[in-house]
């Protein structure tokens, strides 16, 4: 079987990454597509992406921005990062390595695909290449080819061919009258090259493989020799992350924490999608608002049950907002999972009457988004007859093996920190003496009293060794 | 008291029916009738006749209030879901009111929880282990004001994992209970809502409303709204077999401190 090849070039991952924004339905950021964006790269000082609109002002790659500006004066200025594209390439990846086993990274703008093993599961190669082309975005721009080697498919995708085909000789046909400037070659052996006249692959193709050994150096002939499949070409295929992490610049700043919903229900569209293939729920979500002239503000969204869904993650992140006010607007931000687990659903009465839904999880990360984490409590016990340490509540509940032994007649309500009895009782029960904790520092001795007030409500009072009387609980 | 009967099948079947309804005294008497007379037969069939024994029919055991003289006057117990309006001065136990209810709504429902949203101080954990309840079921809520108690306990009774809920609330509206009616029907749940004695004008439009007094044995009820109850009933309620040293009518176990008493004066 010929080994095939598929390579996808993604020239401009960037501006596809800002741009997406504007799929949106507000008409701001409809306006905002129709503006001509370009991507600058400092280092290089030149753009390296642009949009239609900068196109058709004639901006091309490769201009400074001296003369873009001169084409066009309100251009959209945004600086390059290679590692907004790398996370876009990767979340690319993500997506295809559902249907296709053998995927690998080249740089930050491309990917390759072993095609030859995956023909007999889709039956065909226009079947499987229909497939690819479901699972990548909408938004983004691409160019592809096929080829019988890796360098092969690259150089033709890279060359905007978009024909995907496993006919050897087409290929052959298309590689041929390519120029050696869009080669791997360095521009130092392509200007040598030139010199002896050899402009084109057609004419390094001419020559016998053997000969090119003799006249050339190593890296023309193992360039060559990778090209036509004649030198093996070693591949690192990609293996996903468990792990979703996603950052997103925003098309402006955004100080209002409502708007800052839209650009994040794509994030979290995202993570659904990313979770619901692998059939993972998370716990936690970290997101980090990114703010222009403080530090950014980091934020933890938390379902107790372990959620996937955009709607539930974005009711829970409403709430956690609305106890939220920024400083400055935000500028880009970023939504990471480090912990996901299998989802197991929990078993559900068919026929209960009961249309309320929630789990007991569920309802518990609702309160705590809006209450905060510490207005939510478990009645704990300890073993100690201090009542006092009763109050010890958390969320968690310890479940604690040992059987603790209750003492009877303790009081529904008790106060935080015993005051001193302000009133007349008459004593109906007692009294119950706690001498307890003279190992260490809060000895208590205490001798207790169950007793009523004149209008009939009952405390619980103790008496210290010193005749002082204190209300410490109400028989509620 | 034949001829009573006899005299009633004379008039037109509409009045025989209010007539019959009137006169529930004679209701065996009647039973006895209408195994024979046809028109009688019919009007069961037409629903136009109510027996008094059809409203004990759908009583479950888990509405029980668990004290046998208010499960009397509320015909069974609780509501099944709703909203439960309790006016009463902390420390009478008004809590204690509501525990063995709470037990047995824990057993039936074992999945679910009970919430308190906004107790006025913390609620102590050994005495609700010690009356039986499983700690793990139980949640405390404590928010920052009021509209967000009101807020957790809509959220917790329309949730369906909260077969009770209690929220101390001093001021609820009739818009709130209406809102918190809606929720309970939705989650199946029984919301008590426990605020102080007010002066009110306006009736709230809960399931049940109840404003309890000290009572030397327990306490007293008075049961001041309930759909199909007998208005305005005062229950007293023993409370001695759950807690028998929380009565004023034990001289015996009575220990007198004067000093102690004069002390504190």
């Amino acid at each position: 079987m010929n080994k095939l090849w598929l390579y996808l070039s993604f020239p401009q991952l960037q501006l596809d990454s800002l741009l997406q924004q504007s799929t949106s339905e507000q008409s701001l950021h409809k306006e905002n597509s129709q503006k001509p964006w370009v991507i600058w790269h400092e280092e290089k000082h030149q753009i390296c992406q642009l949009n239609q609109t900068a196109y058709q002002a004639g901006i091309r790659v490769g201009m400074g921005l001296g003369t873009a500006a001169m084409l066009k004066h309100d251009i959209e200025v945004v600086l390059y990062q290679e590692k907004i594209s790398q996370g876009m390439l990767s979340d690319i990846a993500h997506q295809l390595y559902l249907i296709s086993s053998d995927i690998s990274f080249w740089g930050s703008t491309g990917l390759l695909l072993q095609a030859h093993n995956m023909l007999t599961m889709y039956g065909g190669l226009p079947q499987y290449w229909q497939m690819i082309q479901q699972h990548i975005p909408n938004a983004i721009t691409y160019h592809y080819a096929s080829g019988h080697s890796p360098l092969a498919a690259r150089l033709l995708a890279t060359t905007k061919w978009n024909t995907i085909t496993d006919d050897h000789s087409s290929i052959q046909q298309a590689i041929q009258p390519l120029s050696l400037q869009h080669t791997e070659l360095s521009s130092a052996v392509v200007k040598k090259l030139a010199r002896v006249g050899l402009h084109t692959l057609h004419d390094l193709l001419k020559i016998p493989f053997a000969d090119l050994a003799k006249r050339f150096d190593a890296d023309v002939t193992h360039y060559i020799g990778q090209l036509t499949n004649q030198i093996s070409h070693p591949i690192h295929c990609f293996h996903p992350k468990q792990t979703f992490e996603r950052y997103l610049e925003l098309l402006f700043d955004i100080e209002n924490l409502q708007t800052l919903l839209k650009p994040l229900k794509i994030l979290l569209t995202a993570l659904a999608s990313f979770l619901k293939s692998r059939d993972l729920l998370t716990h936690t979500l970290h997101i980090k608002l990114y703010l222009r002239d403080t530090p950014s503000v980091d934020i933890k969204v938390e379902s107790r049950q372990g959620e996937y869904q955009m709607d539930v993650w974005l009711s829970l992140i409403t709430l956690k907002f609305e106890n939220l006010s920024l400083s400055s607007p935000a500028y880009a931000i970023s939504l990471k999972v480090d912990n996901t687990f299998v989802r197991s659903p929990d078993k559900q009465d068919l026929f209960s009457r009961k249309q309320g839904t929630f789990s007991r999880l569920q309802l518990q990360s609702l309160l705590q988004a809006k209450l905060g984490d510490d207005a939510l409590t478990t009645p704990q016990l300890s073993n100690d007859f201090r009542p006092e340490l009763m109050l010890n509540n958390t969320l968690t509940n310890m479940s604690s093996n040992q059987a603790i032994h209750l003492q009877p007649m303790r009081p529904s309500f008790l106060l935080s920190k015993p005051a001193p009895l302000q009133e007349k009782v008459s004593i109906a029960y007692g009294p119950e003496r706690i001498h307890t904790a003279w190992w260490d520092q809060d000895t208590v001795i205490r001798d207790y009293f169950i007793a009523y007030n004149s209008i009939g409500q009952w405390y619980w009072i103790y008496k210290t060794p010193d005749n002082q009387w204190y209300l410490h609980g109400i028989f509620s | 008291m034949p001829n009573k009967i006899t005299f009633q099948i004379k008039l037109d079947q509409t009045k025989l029916a209010s007539i019959l309804i009137i006169n529930i005294l004679y209701i065996n008497t009647v039973y006895l009738f209408y195994i024979m007379h046809p028109t009688i037969h019919y009007l069961k069939n037409k629903k136009l006749l109510w027996q008094a024994c059809h409203t004990q029919t759908d009583i479950k055991s888990e509405q029980t209030t668990g004290f046998t003289s208010l499960d009397n006057a509320l015909q069974g117990g609780y509501p099944e879901y709703g909203v439960i309006d309790i006016r009463s001065p902390i420390g009478i136990g008004e809590l204690r009111l509501l525990l063995p209810s709470l037990l047995t709504r824990q057993r039936e429902f074992s999945s679910e929880l009970i919430t308190f949203i906004a107790p006025p101080l913390s609620i102590n954990s050994e005495m609700l282990a010690e009356f039986g309840l499983n700690l793990k079921q139980i949640l405390i809520v404590q928010p920052k004001t009021q509209a967000l108690g009101l807020w957790s306990a809509e959220q917790s009774i329309k949730s369906g994992c909260c077969h009770s809920v209690i929220i101390w609330h001093d001021l609820v509206s009739v818009t709130h209970i209406k809102r918190l009616q809606l929720a309970a029907e939705k989650g199946q749940c029984l919301l008590f809502i426990i605020r102080p004695y007010q002066n009110e004008h306006i009736s709230l439009p809960v399931s049940l409303g109840m404003t309890l007094a000290p009572a030397k044995e327990g306490i007293q009820v008075y049961i001041t709204k309930g759909k199909g109850l007998k208005p305005k009933q005062i229950v007293n309620i023993n409370m001695h077999t759950y807690w028998p040293e929380l009565s004023q009518l034990a001289p015996s176990k009575v220990l007198h401190f004067p000093t102690a008493i004069h002390k504190v004066g």
